[in-house]
């Protein structure tokens, strides 16, 4: 197969994993459950963080 | 009582019924995005993208990372995704793309603010050069102050926005530290919270550290005056960043207060001119003043296709763009023109097609008071579940006067009184200040102008300006037929009323006082109680 | 000590707001005006003919009316004077001027005139709202100038037909300076070990020159006054000497209390008390009286609510030097409860009194009736007094 024709066979096919892996983490809000187990460790580094508090 | 006649929807919904089904308890987000059949979940979906795409561009930068393991609140915007959802609940067709265009626009702004702060923060990017041409302002505030300083010269870093107001819309509990930091520390738990965060911020050391200079401002309540003491005082005592008090007359009304608002103005600029070294430009300013009428042009437009059997601007998505448009930008930046056309454009397509976004509207209502931050998905979700139609809430109804825009002597005077006048009427303080006139009388006009028959009053507990009229709203609607339902809520602190706690007033009002079922059980009960 | 020969009639007068010598001024063919706010230029409402009422709402028990009006978020002032007001007890007045100065004050007010509680039979009566001054500048002063001519002497010249000349402004003024001078040499006897006058006496005596048209109080003032200066002190010492700082205290018996457990309340600096408000006005020939009479206003007001950065940071510094000179070991800074205002300054006060200038401070809210939490302020107060009296050990003194 000529370089001319593979490359875009390539990028469709890029496109498309791109489409189909994208597409089920938005469906299936993945990023936001992802951020949610993230969530509590954040937490923890920023109590621990030392802070000139006072008023 | 007052009675609207029930619109049926012709038109079924396409994809999900039932959105009300998508939450689940345990993961404290959704279990998946909502299915608007294919056209509009793909439309959704890039969206998402570009949203994905923005947040990605910004924590390629190195010091935007830094920033992020610095400051407490930016966990909040791990959460944007999560705040389109809210926004979006139920959305088809023009409705949905409003939402979209008005919402991403905010986040784009709302990002570059986090941006420009952490450039110029002292811990994170210490750009020294960059930080001595921006000037600090209150989240609260109207920055019409700035409109004649070219924006390539002097920054506006409304500093408390991205820390404070935004933050809390994407994930709910995240003012409640700065909240607990402020009383631990002795300021009461009945003020308003949104202030009380503030200082809660300043105290806890959380709030970026730049600017060659401050303005405060006394915006919406005695709480908001009172939070900038405590905030003044870091900056200027320990970070040596002057403020200066932008004094904003509380009786908005009375012309004998106008020429001491216009000298307020011109002693604002006068010292935003001395610590940024640069000069006040009339060009600039008469071209920001055009672009302030082009956006009350629309905004009229607006409320015009609200008044009609087929209103098309909802919920908060839209009125946190009105927000940002009148207060933050005030003219100052072209691309909002572009963005407000876009959405008439939108809206006037939608009325064209009758469009509707539930399955009948019953109530046409008018949103007054204060909007929690943390259900602010709370509109679309009347609309969905009871059918209660929300034409315009408190906060969206501002100034519909034109200013000055030509540059001649005698509009360069005036130009001080129409920037006072904007100042006076900022967002919600031109409704909670000014006498009750301006809170009361003006929520029946308006009901009368929009054809409602329904209000539903935020009572925002802390909210002194507001809740002193309570008895006051509730005789004149029994005299004037006006359904009134109450909504408590506590701003900022789900601690005090949760999600479902706020829902619930409403579910009960509906069946008991209304006698009505919902259009859609799935949402009458929501578990995101715990949901970020 | 002996008792003040005419505190048990001054303690008479603060029973209720339509008090005696209230029914003598109407009778006096005065017009009443009442008035809620100490931001408001007290000479002013007192020009010949007018006399001043401060609002009030003594012994206020049930504010359920106000509160169903006003809800239960707002401070107990605010809804105690409407209560008294749906309740008619203040149907001797003939025109109201508020200040929008607090928000939850400017509300009961508003709702006052909404649910025509005073004037229906007076065809001449007005509500009038003011705006006040945020800041000490000269833009200020031009501000409450107008404010004051729009809303105070104009509606008064047009309804009722009182001369608001200059020369009318200055003689009120002189008459409130012998008011002020009164007061100021009556506060004078707090200072000192041995104190000749107590800070629950003082209150009384304060107090009723606001809520009491002050030209009836006046030989009373003068009689204490000259009965002071031979009056022997108590030889027992106090444990401590505090300086009360906050929102307005209408009720003497949160002094008392404060007193009962030892602490002398050597000062006042809260709304309606004598610091700022009765600090006579000095006026010059050279400028109208009015613009003085603001500028005195503008300058002296120690409000929460002026809003720049000399005045927040120079509250402070007023509350420590009235301390230094009254000798007081400590302070109190409290707030009722719900007032925004106050919940912040207290909070900033305390921190910088603290901080900045030494003093220990006891930062409390508190009811607008003393009476239903004092248990819970005896025993704030107990611990600030023994806290107090261990930090004296602790530097070597006597406790």
């Amino acid at each position: 197969m000529s370089k001319l024709v593979k490359l875009p066979l390539i990028l469709l096919g890029a496109a498309l994993a791109f489409f189909v892996v994208t597409f089920t983490v938005y469906f299936f809000n993945l990023d936001m459950k992802a951020t949610a187990l993230l969530a509590p460790v954040l937490e923890k580094w920023y109590d621990r963080l030392e802070r000139k508090q006072y008023i | 009582m007052k009675t609207v006649e029930t619109l049926v929807n012709p038109v079924k919904r396409t994809g999900e019924q039932s959105p009300g089904k998508i939450y689940n308890e345990k993961l404290k987000v959704r279990a998946r995005r909502e299915w608007r059949g294919f056209k509009d979940t793909f439309y959704d979906y890039t969206r998402w993208l570009y949203l994905m795409s923005v947040l990605g561009r910004f924590i390629l930068v190195p010091r935007n990372v830094k920033g992020f393991f610095r400051y407490r609140w930016m966990m909040s915007y791990l959460f944007v995704p999560h705040g389109m959802d809210k926004f979006t609940i139920g959305l088809r067709d023009e409705a949905l793309r409003i939402a979209h265009t008005s919402f991403n626009f905010v986040i784009a702004d709302v990002t570059q603010a986090i941006a420009n702060c952490f450039r110029g923060d002292r811990r994170v990017g210490n750009d020294k050069a960059y930080s001595d041409k921006c000037v600090l302002t209150d989240e609260n505030s109207m920055v019409t102050f700035m409109m004649g300083f070219d924006t390539d010269k002097v920054h506006t870093i409304l500093r408390e926005v991205p820390t404070m107001f935004a933050s809390n819309i994407f994930h709910q509990f995240n003012v409640m530290h700065y909240l607990d930091i402020a009383q631990q520390y002795g300021i009461p738990g009945d003020v308003c919270p949104m202030p009380e965060a503030e200082a809660g911020i300043s105290i806890d050391d959380d709030f970026c550290v730049l600017g060659c200079c401050a303005v405060q401002n006394n915006t919406t309540c005695d709480g908001s005056l009172m939070g900038n003491g405590i905030i003044a005082k870091r900056l200027e005592r320990e970070y040596g960043i002057p403020t200066f008090q932008l004094a904003t007359p509380l009786r908005h009304k009375e012309p004998d207060v106008l020429e001491y608002a216009a000298r307020e103005i011109k002693e604002a600029i006068a010292f935003v001119e001395k610590h940024t070294g640069e000069k006040w430009d009339w060009d600039v300013y008469f071209t920001s003043a055009k672009r302030v009428n082009d956006a009350t042009r629309c905004r009229i437009a607006q409320m015009e296709i609200n008044s009609t059997p087929y209103p098309q601007f909802f919920g908060a998505a839209f009125s946190l763009y009105n927000d940002t448009n009148y207060m933050g930008n005030s003219g100052r930046n072209a691309d909002f023109v572009k963005i407000d056309h876009k959405l008439l454009a939108l809206a006037e397509k939608g009325y064209a097609a009758k469009r509707m976004y539930a399955k009948e509207y019953r109530h046409r209502c008018i949103v007054w008071g204060v909007q929690p931050q943390y259900i602010i998905d709370q509109l679309y979700w009347l609309v969905q579940c009871w059918g209660v139609v929300p034409l315009t809430d408190m906060l969206s109804v501002v100034n519909t006067d034109m200013i000055a825009e030509e540059d001649t002597p005698e509009n360069r005077e005036q130009a001080y009184r129409d920037m006072a006048m904007l100042n006076m009427e900022m967002i919600m303080r031109n409704h909670t200040h000014g006498g009750f006139r301006v809170l009361v009388d003006e929520l029946w006009e308006l009901c009368e102008k929009m054809n409602a028959d329904m209000v539903m009053m935020w009572e925002h507990m802390s909210c002194k300006a507001l809740t002193g009229m309570h008895g006051q709203f509730e005789e004149q609607a029994r005299e004037r037929g006006i359904h009134l339902m109450w909504v408590s809520h506590d701003l900022c602190d789900p601690r005090v009323f949760t999600r479902q706690a706020i829902r619930d007033q409403v579910n009960s009002y509906m069946r008991t006082v209304m006698r009505e079922e919902p259009l859609d059980p799935s949402l009458e009960n929501i578990p995101d109680n715990e949901a970020y | 000590m002996r008792d003040l020969k005419h505190l048990l009639y001054f303690e008479n007068l603060l029973q209720e707001a339509n008090n005696a010598l209230v029914a003598q001024a109407k009778a006096d063919g005065r017009v009443c005006i009442a008035y809620t706010c100490e931001n408001v230029p007290e000479p002013l409402l007192n020009l010949a003919g007018t006399c001043s009422v401060r609002l009030f709402a003594p012994h206020t028990g049930s504010m359920d009316i106000a509160t169903y009006y006003m809800t239960n978020l707002l401070c107990e002032p605010s809804r105690a004077l409407l209560e008294r007001a749906i309740e008619g007890g203040y149907s001797f007045a003939d025109c109201v001027i508020t200040p929008d100065g607090c928000t939850m004050l400017n509300r009961a007010v508003e709702n006052m005139e909404l649910l025509e509680t005073m004037g229906k039979d007076n065809p001449k009566f007005f509500h009038e709202y003011m705006e006040i001054a945020f800041k000490n500048t000269e833009s200020d002063v031009a501000l409450s100038v107008l404010q004051c001519q729009n809303h105070i002497l104009t509606p008064l010249q047009k309804n009722y037909g009182i001369d608001v000349s200059d020369e009318a402004i200055r003689k009120a003024v002189a008459e409130h300076n012998r008011l002020c001078e009164l007061i100021r040499a009556i506060g004078d006897f707090r200072k000192g070990d041995q104190p000749r006058i107590t800070g629950y006496e003082f209150h009384v005596l304060c107090l009723a020159t606001y809520v009491c048209p002050a030209y009836l109080v006046l030989d009373k003032l003068e009689a204490t006054l000259k009965e002071l200066k031979t009056r022997k002190p108590d030889d027992k010492p106090w444990r401590a000497r505090v300086l009360l700082v906050g929102s307005e205290v209408d009720d003497s018996g949160l002094v008392k209390l404060i007193e009962e457990q030892g602490a002398f309340v050597c000062c006042d600096r809260f709304c309606f008390g004598s610091y700022p408000g009765r600090v006579p006005i000095q006026l010059n020939d050279q400028e109208d009286a009015l613009t003085q009479v603001c500028r005195h206003y503008v300058q002296n007001c120690q409000c929460p609510r002026m809003m720049n950065q000399e005045k927040v940071y120079g509250r402070k510094q007023y509350v420590a030097e009235l301390a230094k000179e009254y000798g007081a070991d400590g302070i109190i800074y409290e707030q009722v409860k719900f007032c925004d205002p106050w919940a912040y300054e207290r909070t900033l006060g305390a921190a910088m009194l603290e901080q900045d200038y030494g003093y220990p401070v006891l930062s409390v809210d508190r009811p607008y009736n003393i009476a239903a939490s004092a248990g819970q302020m005896r025993t704030r107060v107990q611990a600030f007094v023994e806290s107090i009296e261990i930090k004296k050990i602790q530097r070597g003194g006597k406790a």
